[in-house]
């Protein structure tokens, strides 16, 4: 990554930091004056929305652009294997090296849009290429994958972008099963990297669209650890099947590693979620409750230990009195805290949580439509709650 | 942990930017040495409110024979009543202006109470009939009753859920997954009128909010939901409506350019893109053509990047 976007990014995280404090009244406006100017932003930027419209019209032109060509020149791009689109994504790279260096984009929706696209043609590219040396589906695959993570690693290394980062650990595990201890390698890879990754999360030496693209790698490795050591995911030969032989090639599972299994499913969240309480990393907590619950509802689809409506509304009450007496713990502490942890929102932005709320509330909790009546309709009965209720009665 | 922000916190405090105390807090919010657990705590009580509520469908789904429906009536109005009694003795002091409550569990308990009582009325008409042929009808007595909450209460989530009921009343599923809009016939074509007319009576609403100073801050919930459903009826029907087309462009064009001059972002993308898909199908479904098709994509993409960086440049300008 260049030197003056690594440094224009640490910039902005103070910046981001400062809007913050401002936004929850913590500092006045002289302080927040005071502190853009000790940490000037000479980057190009645009808002959320804006920015997205222009990621997403810039897709829409670059591709109908290459389609234009593609369709007056598609006896020379069947022939050419895969080499016009090399050329095209090489010319897209460049444009994203030329908008991050000199014309100092950063946040703008073309750049990154451009980078996406450059990386999505040079691997069209290489991979027409490599099909037409005829390796065989099996090599094939695999030079697939290894171009999938060095490719994603790195535009992740050289633009910081965090997504590239997910993308090469997501490609590289299904890469890892397709060798002779797939499984296992599952398991040690991440429990070898993730204590570095999030070390490397908090380093000050990398910039901070390298440390965000550790700990989402370190995220990928979590998830694949867990993927390992499912049980469900060992009965069905999830990663064996990811050889490409199925699960007939796994010599039948020993007696006792079953039940390993299912241990393993319980622990793995668990460990997640303690680790992350005593190392205060929220992504951990997070990353554990997700866990958590894809154990329960795993458990819930082994032994049926009670009747799904009973599941349901013990499991939703313990939630809401669980929440409510962990905040009331929280509060009940010296400065409202307890060992590092607070219910206070300190300094989130209050407003783009509550769109964020609506909106997920309206998507999810809308009610069912009544039959728009038509002449010789007859009412039949509501089938909706209301106030986003919802069911047949 | 954020490292170059623990380093600037310092920095801020020996320059005298921030007093002691301040780069105190926020060198220990910037370090992780105190971490905010209140959005993880909502989201849990968030995922309760949608189990609990999903429970209650299962057990009335699967149980109403054995339990019998006075006692699953009776259960669904204690519940509802538990809830709401929780959440009125917590609510904030009414104010006709922003009154967030204190408590954090207050909005989801709230809307738990509505819910419930969603619940509850919907079993009771079915079951008891009372409002005979009206059936539907509960749903617009519960969008009064969650709009009358949502009100009191200071609660945009349940003023969301007042408006998607409401929405249900007219015949219109505010969920994304809304299908009865997709298919061509008349059901369709009611369908899509009814939502332009409920998304029109929210636009009017979040207008009205705002000219009165009442409750102003739940404008954008009514506005965006309403010029949603209005785009939505109108994208819906231009598969084979000409007339829908240029539907979509005018009113597309005409949302984007009132957003931009009023600083909305949200809206102006969102009249933006339905603008964008109204010329793109009117003019592509008119001339049949693969290469003036990609001519007109790459074209038109690049002229509206251009006109989206300067109209960014203008609002910066003008703010």
């Amino acid at each position: 990554m260049r030197a003056e976007a690594a440094e224009a990014e640490r910039r902005f995280d103070v910046r981001e930091a400062a809007r913050g404090w401002h936004r929850a009244g913590a500092i006045g406006e002289a302080a927040r004056a005071a502190i853009e100017a000790a940490y000037p932003d000479d980057r190009a930027r645009l808002g959320p929305v804006f920015r997205v419209l222009v990621f997403g019209f810039a897709v829409v032109a670059v591709s109908a652009l290459f389609g234009l060509f593609g369709l007056f020149m598609a006896e020379a791009f069947t022939r050419s294997n895969g080499v016009p689109l090399m050329l095209f994504g090489l010319v897209l790279v460049g444009a994203t090296e030329l908008q991050v260096g000199s014309l100092r984009r950063a946040q703008g929706g073309t750049e990154a849009a451009t980078a996406f696209l450059g990386l999505c043609y040079l691997l069209g590219g290489m991979l027409w290429l490599v099909e037409s040396a005829r390796l065989g589906e099996a090599a094939w695959i695999n030079l697939a994958l290894v171009l999938v993570v060095v490719l994603c690693a790195a535009a992740a290394y050289r633009w910081g972008y965090m997504l590239f980062a997910a993308a090469a650990a997501s490609a590289l595990f299904p890469l890892l099963a397709r060798g002779p201890w797939g499984r296992l390698t599952w398991v040690i890879v991440p429990v070898a990297l993730v204590p570095a990754l999030l070390r490397a999360g908090d380093s000050a030496r990398l910039p901070p669209s390298h440390r965000r693209s550790c700990q989402a790698v370190a995220v990928v490795c979590l998830v694949f650890l867990y993927l390992a050591v499912h049980l469900g995911s060992w009965d069905l030969g999830l990663v064996e099947a990811l050889t490409g032989e199925g699960r007939a090639s796994r010599a039948p599972a020993p007696a006792p590693f079953r039940p390993l299994f299912a241990v393993a499913t319980a622990l793995v969240p668990v460990a997640t979620f303690v680790w992350g309480i005593g190392a205060r990393r929220r992504l951990l907590i997070n990353l554990g409750l997700v866990g958590l619950l894809s154990s329960i509802v795993t458990l819930r689809f082994y032994v049926h230990v009670a009747p799904l409506w009973v599941a349901l509304l013990v499991g939703g009450a313990s939630a809401l009195g669980l929440a409510l007496a962990l905040r009331r713990y929280l509060d009940s502490g010296p400065g409202q805290e307890r060992h590092g942890f607070t219910a206070e929102p300190l300094f989130a932005d209050p407003e783009r949580r509550s769109t964020l709320e609506v909106a997920a509330s309206v998507a999810s909790l809308s009610p069912a439509a009544r039959a728009i009546e038509r002449p010789g309709f007859q009412g039949g009965g509501g089938r909706s709650g209301g106030g986003g209720a919802t069911g047949n009665f | 942990m954020n490292p170059d922000v623990v380093a600037a916190v310092r920095r801020l405090g020996r320059e005298g930017i921030l007093t002691p105390a301040q780069s105190g807090l926020f060198g220990r919010v910037a370090g992780d040495e105190l971490v905010s657990v209140r959005a993880e705590l909502r989201l849990l009580l968030y995922g309760g409110v949608l189990a609990v509520m999903g429970g209650v469908g299962v057990l009335v789904q699967q149980n109403l024979d054995r339990l019998g429906p006075v006692a699953i009536a009776a259960g669904l109005w204690i519940a509802a009543a538990a809830a709401l009694l929780w959440a009125l003795r917590h609510a904030p002091p009414f104010s006709w202006g922003p009154a967030p409550s204190t408590h954090m569990a207050f909005d989801y308990i709230l809307l738990l109470g509505v819910l419930l009582t969603g619940a509850a009325l919907a079993y009771m008409e079915v079951k008891f009939t009372p409002l005979g042929t009206a059936w539907s009808n509960h749903l617009l007595v519960m969008s009064l009753f969650a709009a009358a909450l949502a009100v009191r209460g200071d609660s945009r989530v349940v003023a969301g859920a007042a408006l998607s009921t409401f929405a249900a009343w007219m015949g219109v599923s505010a969920s994304p997954l809304e299908r009865a809009f997709w298919f061509s016939g008349d059901a369709a074509a009611a369908a899509r009128l009814n939502a332009a007319i409920t998304g029109l009576l929210f636009v009017g609403l979040g207008y009205g909010l705002v000219q009165s100073g009442r409750k102003a801050h739940f404008e954008p919930v009514a506005t965006h939901l309403g010029w949603l459903l209005v785009l939505s009826a109108i994208l819906a029907g231009i598969g084979d409506q000409g007339a829908a087309r240029l539907g979509l462009f005018v009113v597309g064009a005409g949302l984007a350019a009132l957003a931009f001059w009023r600083g909305r972002f949200p809206l102006f993308g969102m009249g933006l893109i339905a603008a964008y898909i109204g010329l793109s199908a009117l003019v592509v479904a008119g001339v049949r053509d693969a290469a003036f098709g990609f001519l007109w994509f790459s074209a038109t993409g690049i002229a509206v990047l251009v006109g989206l960086l300067m109209a960014q440049r203008a609002m910066r300008e003008r703010a």
